[in-house]
């Protein structure tokens, strides 16, 4: 919990944040799980859940996704919970995630993570209605300052040669990461 | 503030019900002996008062406040911290913590890991509400009212932006109350 890893998604970083803040340990991305293999046995596709909670002995997956875009992360879940039945992981959509940052009060933050602005590159905001979250009409306070958000899974999720964007590679999206929890903490 | 309500999702009558049940059951548990209801601040509080009223036994009620993520103390300690601890001991004491809900039950397992640390005979929750799509820490409810969807609701203790908390009900706030379109 010391040194903090390259974070894919500013998501990840504030749930890393919130986790330190309620002293519970957690490791980055410990393990990667082999889930598909050709006739070689080579493996062909893996799932690396974000995070392992060791005291408690479960993993979590993070996905901001919109909603209608988690059908991949759902069967590589279900895939892994075939082939390792003992393996408790805790997939957390966007939705959940989102409302967790409504309860506690961090609403910018619940609007960049909407699943829908907050997940698109920039040069695919302007296809993508707009979903804005209203701070209600009386005042609230601690309202967190926007967290500068990058892309990580509206992509993995898009059929190959379905985006005239190609996916960034994952050291781009672990930089981009890195500089939004960067970004997060000196706010 | 009852038009922000789009629907309700449990009435007064059907809480006070459930709250005399669990009454008479926590009653009936610890019935050899006394118990400490520890309320969980700010959400709990009717709850905490209705609850206490249906236990026809002996109670002492004690009060705790512990900040929330994303409130003011986040950005000066990054930790946890309590904003308002017990009154007095409960070293050897029949514990139960009384909470309005629990969702990702990190807030429950740090009070745990913390009032464990003091000491008592033994240590239960009630729980009127329990939110299972959030969970992150899973906590064993020794008595639950009632298991809900994941809905952002309101009242009945519970708040959005520190309002709502004064409704007889528990209802689910209207969407475009947090967000539009």
């Amino acid at each position: 919990m010391t040194d903090q890893p390259r974070f894919a998604h500013a998501s990840e970083a504030e749930l890393a944040r919130i986790l330190n803040y309620y002293g519970v340990r957690w490791e980055y991305e410990p393990r990667t799980f082999p889930i598909l293999w050709n006739t070689d046995g080579k493996v062909v596709e893996s799932f690396s859940p974000d995070f392992y909670l060791p005291e408690l002995e479960v993993y979590v997956e993070l996905t901001t996704l919109k909603q209608s875009l988690v059908r991949r992360k759902n069967r590589k879940l279900r895939r892994l919970r075939e082939l390792y039945p003992d393996i408790r992981v805790k997939l957390f959509y966007g939705k959940d995630f989102r409302a967790l940052m409504l309860k506690y009060g961090r609403f910018d933050l619940a609007a960049s993570l909407s699943g829908l602005e907050g997940q698109l590159m920039p040069e695919r905001l302007d296809r993508q209605p707009s979903l804005r979250l209203a701070v209600p009409a009386r005042p609230v306070e601690s309202a967190a300052p926007r967290l500068p958000v990058v892309d990580r899974e509206s992509a993995e999720a898009e059929p190959v040669g379905a985006s005239d964007h190609p996916r960034p590679s994952r050291g781009t999206r672990r930089r981009r990461g890195r500089r939004a929890f960067i970004g997060a903490e000196e706010s | 503030m009852r038009a922000d309500v789009a629907d309700i999702l449990i009435t007064e009558e059907q809480i006070h019900a459930k709250v005399a049940e669990l009454g008479g059951r926590i009653g009936a548990d610890y019935s050899s002996s006394s118990v400490t209801l520890v309320s969980v601040l700010k959400g709990s509080l009717p709850f905490m008062a209705d609850l206490m009223r249906a236990i026809k036994m002996p109670v002492t009620i004690d009060l705790m406040e512990v900040s929330s993520y994303g409130g003011a103390s986040t950005e000066t300690s990054g930790l946890v911290r309590i904003l308002k601890d017990l009154s007095s001991s409960i070293a050897g004491k029949d514990v139960l913590i009384v909470e309005d809900i629990i969702d990702t039950g990190l807030t429950l397992n740090y009070l745990l890991r913390y009032l464990r640390g003091k000491s008592p005979r033994s240590l239960r929750i009630c729980a009127l509400l329990d939110k299972p799509a959030r969970r992150l820490v899973e906590i064993n409810i020794d008595y639950l009212g009632f298991t809900i969807p994941d809905e952002f609701v309101v009242g009945y203790g519970l708040d959005f932006g520190e309002f709502y908390r004064n409704l007889p009900f528990i209802g689910v706030l209207r969407r475009e109350l947090y967000e539009t379109t």
